[in-house]
Parts: C-alpha cells; sequence; structure tokens
C-alpha cells in the first residue's frame, strides 16, 4: 500500500542539488511513496540564517512550512536535504516542547492569518526510506545490479547529527559510525568501501564562502576515496555532493593531487539500479565530473 | 554600538555569563560545560580559530566579552554539529556559536561587519527574505561584491568555470530568482518575528 508524504524539496532542490530532487521524484513511485510538495515552500534559513536574521526570523522561516504542511493533511513532512531537516526538524520540537516559543512563532504566523500546532512529524527522505519502505523493498525493485561498482559512502554531518534521534523515537542511524548509506550501496548490488571519512566535514556553508579554509577537509576526504580506489562517492546531502564534486579542481591546483572522482546522490545509483533512464531520471547529465562507469552501467 | 548585552567592568565579572545563560539559545546547558575539552577536541576547523569552543565557553565565564564577541571562533564554525553530539553534559555548542555571531552582528562589533561568515550571512538572509527562497547565484554575487568590485570580480573570475560548469549542467539558472508567490505574506511574518525577538530574551 503506497503512504503519503508531504515535500520539502528546499532551495538546493532548484539549483546546485537539481539532480537529487530528479532522481528521488523518479524512484519514490517505484517504492510506492506518495510525495505532495508544501504550496509555496519557503527557504529553512539554512547554516547562516540567524546571523543577520536572528533567531525568532530563522525559525519563522520554518513555521511558516510547518503551517503550510498542515493545511495540506496529518501526514509526515519529509526532506532530502540536511540543512531543511536539521531546522525543519529542530524548531517543530521546540514548538512542542516550549509553549512560550509557540506563542511566539504564531503571533508571526497570525500576521498572515497561519498557525501551527507542533503536531506535524519531520523526516528525512532517507530515514523514510530506512524506517517505512525498509530496505528489502529498496532491493527488491533493482533489475540491474550495479555489481562491481566501488562506493564511498559519504553520509556528511548534519544528516545524522543532533536528530539522529528521529521524530518516531528511533535513531535510525548512528552519529558517529552511521551505517545506513552502505546500506543503500549493497541494496543496489553495489560495493560498499569501508570509509573511515563518512561522516568528516565538507566545510559546509564556509567552503561556499572561503574554500582556503576548508579545502583541507575535502582533501581529506578525497584522499580516502581515491586510496580505496572508488569508482564514485554516494551522499545523501546536497552541499556535501556541490562541495566535494566542485572543488576537486581547485584542490588539485592547491596540493598538485589528480582527483577526478565522481560524486552522486544514494538515489542517483537507485534509479540506475532500477532501470531507469541515466539522464531523464538518474539525472546523471547533471554531474560536472561524469560518472562514467555508472553511467555505462545504466539499462 | 547598541549593547544588548552587559559589560563586565572588572575581571572574572559573571554578569556576561549570566546574560549569556539566560538569554543564548541553549545558554543554559552552557552553565554546566565541566572544560572537558570534547568541543574543541572534535572541532574540524579548530586549528582555523582564535579559541576552540572550550576556551570560549571559560572566557565568557571569564567575563571577556569583547574578546569573545571579536573572536574569529564564532565565524569560522562549520556546523557539523560533532561537538553537540559529542558532549557529556550535552551543551549545544553549535547553537550558542550561531546565537553569539548574532549577538555580535546586533552589538555592531566590527568583525561581524568584515567577517565573511557575516558577509555570506548577509547576502543569504538578503535573498530568503526578498524572495522566500535561495537563490545560491544571487547570494554568491553578492557575498563576492561585498568587499568591493575589485575584490568581487577577482572572486568571481577565480570561480568562473565552477559556475560554467553548474550553467552547464543545470544546476544554475540564468533567468529570474526563483521565488515564492507569498513574498508579501513571508516579509509580514519575518517583521512580525523580529519585533518579537527585539521585545527579549530570543523567544526561550
Amino acid at each position: 500500500m503506497s503512504k503519503k508524504y508531504t515535500f520539502y524539496p528546499g532551495c538546493s532542490s532548484q539549483g546546485s542539488a537539481a539532480h537529487l530532487d530528479r532522481s528521488l521524484r523518479a524512484v519514490l513511485p517505484k517504492l510506492e511513496v506518495q510525495i505532495e510538495d508544501i504550496d509555496d515552500w519557503n527557504c529553512c534559513g539554512a547554516s547562516v540564517g540567524h546571523i543577520e536574521g536572528g533567531f525568532i526570523p530563522q525559525s519563522a522561516l520554518s513555521a511558516r512550512n510547518l503551517a503550510q504542511a498542515q493545511t495540506q493533511g496529518p501526514q509526515d513532512v519529509m526532506t532530502p536535504c540536511a540543512a531543511c531537516y536539521l531546522n525543519t526538524h529542530a524548531t517543530n520540537e521546540r514548538i512542542r516542547n516550549d509553549e512560550g516559543f509557540k506563542g511566539k512563532l504564531n503571533e508571526a504566523l497570525a500576521v498572515a492569518g497561519k498557525s501551527y500546532d507542533g503536531s506535524l512529524h519531520v523526516r528525512h527522505a532517507c530515514e523514510v526510506l530506512v524506517t517505512d519502505v525498509g530496505m528489502d523493498k529498496v532491493a527488491a525493485q533493482v533489475v540491474n545490479p550495479l555489481a562491481g561498482l566501488k562506493v564511498a559512502g559519504y553520509v556528511g554531518c548534519q544528516t545524522v547529527r543532533p536528530f539522529a534521534n528521529t521524530d518516531r523515537g528511533n535513531h535510525f542511524d548512528e552519529y558517529d559510525r552511521p551505517k545506513f548509506l552502505d546500506d543503500f550501496t549493497r541494496a543496489v548490488g553495489a560495493e560498499a568501501l569501508d570509509f573511515e571519512n563518512a561522516t568528516s566535514c565538507c566545510g559546509g556553508s564556509v567552503s561556499v564562502m572561503s574554500p582556503d579554509k576548508t579545502l583541507h577537509l575535502m582533501k581529506k576526504i578525497l584522499d580516502e576515496a581515491q586510496a580505496k580506489e572508488a569508482d564514485v562517492i554516494s551522499t545523501p546531502c546536497p552541499l556535501c555532493q556541490t562541495n566535494v564534486e566542485m572543488y576537486q579542481q581547485q584542490i588539485n591546483q592547491k596540493y598538485g593531487t589528480n582527483f577526478n572522482i565522481p560524486v552522486v546522490f544514494y538515489s542517483q545509483l537507485m534509479a540506475v539500479a532500477y532501470g531507469m533512464d541515466p539522464n531523464k531520471d538518474a539525472a546523471l547529465n547533471q554531474q560536472i565530473i561524469p560518472a562514467d562507469k555508472l553511467k555505462g552501467m545504466a539499462k | 554600538m547598541t549593547a544588548t548585552s552587559p559589560t563586565p567592568r572588572k575581571k572574572y565579572d559573571l554578569n556576561f555569563a549570566r546574560w549569556v545563560y539566560e538569554n543564548v539559545d541553549g545558554g543554559d546547558r552552557m552553565a554546566k560545560c565541566m572544560q572537558c575539552g570534547t568541543c574543541s577536541g572534535s572541532c574540524p576547523i579548530g586549528d582555523q580559530m582564535d579559541y576552540g569552543p572550550r576556551k570560549l565557553f571559560m572566557m565568557i565565564r571569564a567575563g571577556m566579552k569583547e574578546a569573545v564577541l571579536t573572536s574569529n571562533t564564532i565565524w569560522n564554525c562549520v556546523s557539523c554539529y560533532n561537538c553537540v553530539v559529542r558532549c557529556p553534559r550535552q551543551v549545544p555548542v553549535t547553537y550558542i556559536l550561531h546565537d553569539l555571531a548574532a549577538l555580535a552582528v546586533k552589538e555592531g562589533y566590527a568583525e561581524a561587519k568584515t567577517a565573511d561568515n557575516a558577509r555570506f550571512a548577509k547576502a543569504f538572509w538578503w535573498s530568503a527574505q526578498k524572495w522566500g527562497r535561495t537563490d545560491e547565484r544571487l547570494v554568491t554575487m553578492k557575498y563576492y561584491f561585498s568587499t568591493g568590485i575589485g575584490d568581487g570580480i577577482k572572486k568571481g573570475m577565480a570561480n568562473q568555470k565552477i559556475a560554467m560548469a553548474m550553467v552547464k549542467t543545470k544546476r544554475m539558472h540564468l533567468t529570474m530568482p526563483h521565488k515564492v508567490k507569498g513574498t508579501k505574506e513571508l516579509q509580514a511574518i519575518l517583521a512580525k518575528a523580529h519585533e518579537i525577538e527585539e521585545r527579549g530574551n530570543n523567544g526561550q
């Protein structure tokens, strides 16, 4: 039986992580996951909104999305973006646990005739796939196993951090050595490398503004992937994907390395393994560093 | 400068620390910090901070408000939350650093105008508020040019290859910004939220 969720794609879905959006929307129907976008969703404020905007305005961004989602039904809110998840989930928890905070956000929402009571659950897309759909079902859809593809599972930080304690009361995974991403890799028939830098930070938004401060962080991740002969790095995080992919050339210039490792989303691996179109569905034409081996495996 | 928080007049004046405990998001937990240093040891970018979080918290207790709010620690945090998940006293270190950065902006410290993260945050909030969404391309441009036209062109040139690759792979668009339909409504909510925040103690 299919299950319905209200979907929060986040700003990167229309920009740097358009290939996450496309590939995820392609594979979800195969898993009987129905999604409906939050009507007129807005930015979550990411990791920097509070600095200029302040704590309450930053939280009000998530509150508007939640208020909007509530008008669309009681089903869980699902988002594939680490920062969107962090902010929306954290704000939701606070609204539930702090009457004063809830009152203040509702006072702000009221100027637009909106309100939110804290009753929704906010969940990460991976957690939905792990908990609600189940890895057996993720594997059962595979018609084109990615045999021989070596995958370095790079989880990043925010996907499994303070909110690894999920809304449903379970840890969908551990925050230091998470295994769920490797489970996706194995489910699609590929080889999951033992990747020690799975949760090493890529520098996040600091990499976007001042890469000089963080190129060495990304180099560490790439060093291990190269040493272990990874064909691709797989990640669930929009910013991790963009940072680790787009800075390889600058890292090569600075450190004299020769990195040219494709960085893809878990959902792109799934789309290829599900026998879907490598461009239209898996969005592999949106890689800056082409994932040739993976593309060659597509049916 | 508008002082929101009290400025200590003598060494080991606890006024600023008390204010942080009561007004900063997660500050109540900070009072429980036992100076173990797990946070600083877990920080991926700690070597590029004036002081690690452990030391910064001790400085807050010592009343060194100015040194705290002018340190680059609050601007260099990468928001990885390593420290938060590892703290044995459940101090939400990242949230505290975030709020201290916002405080430095509010109180008008010079570093809060020049720090890269502060300038980036300004560009980011501009997009969030004006369009309701982050236009990655305009935020980046606005940030590049926040230190002057010459510097902006230089930074733009240095990242030209990346930008062209992003356009080519349809991960950066060239037309009007993506925006919400209800921009007026969103701006009204944010204006009210700002007013509520100004009323005091961070909504806690």
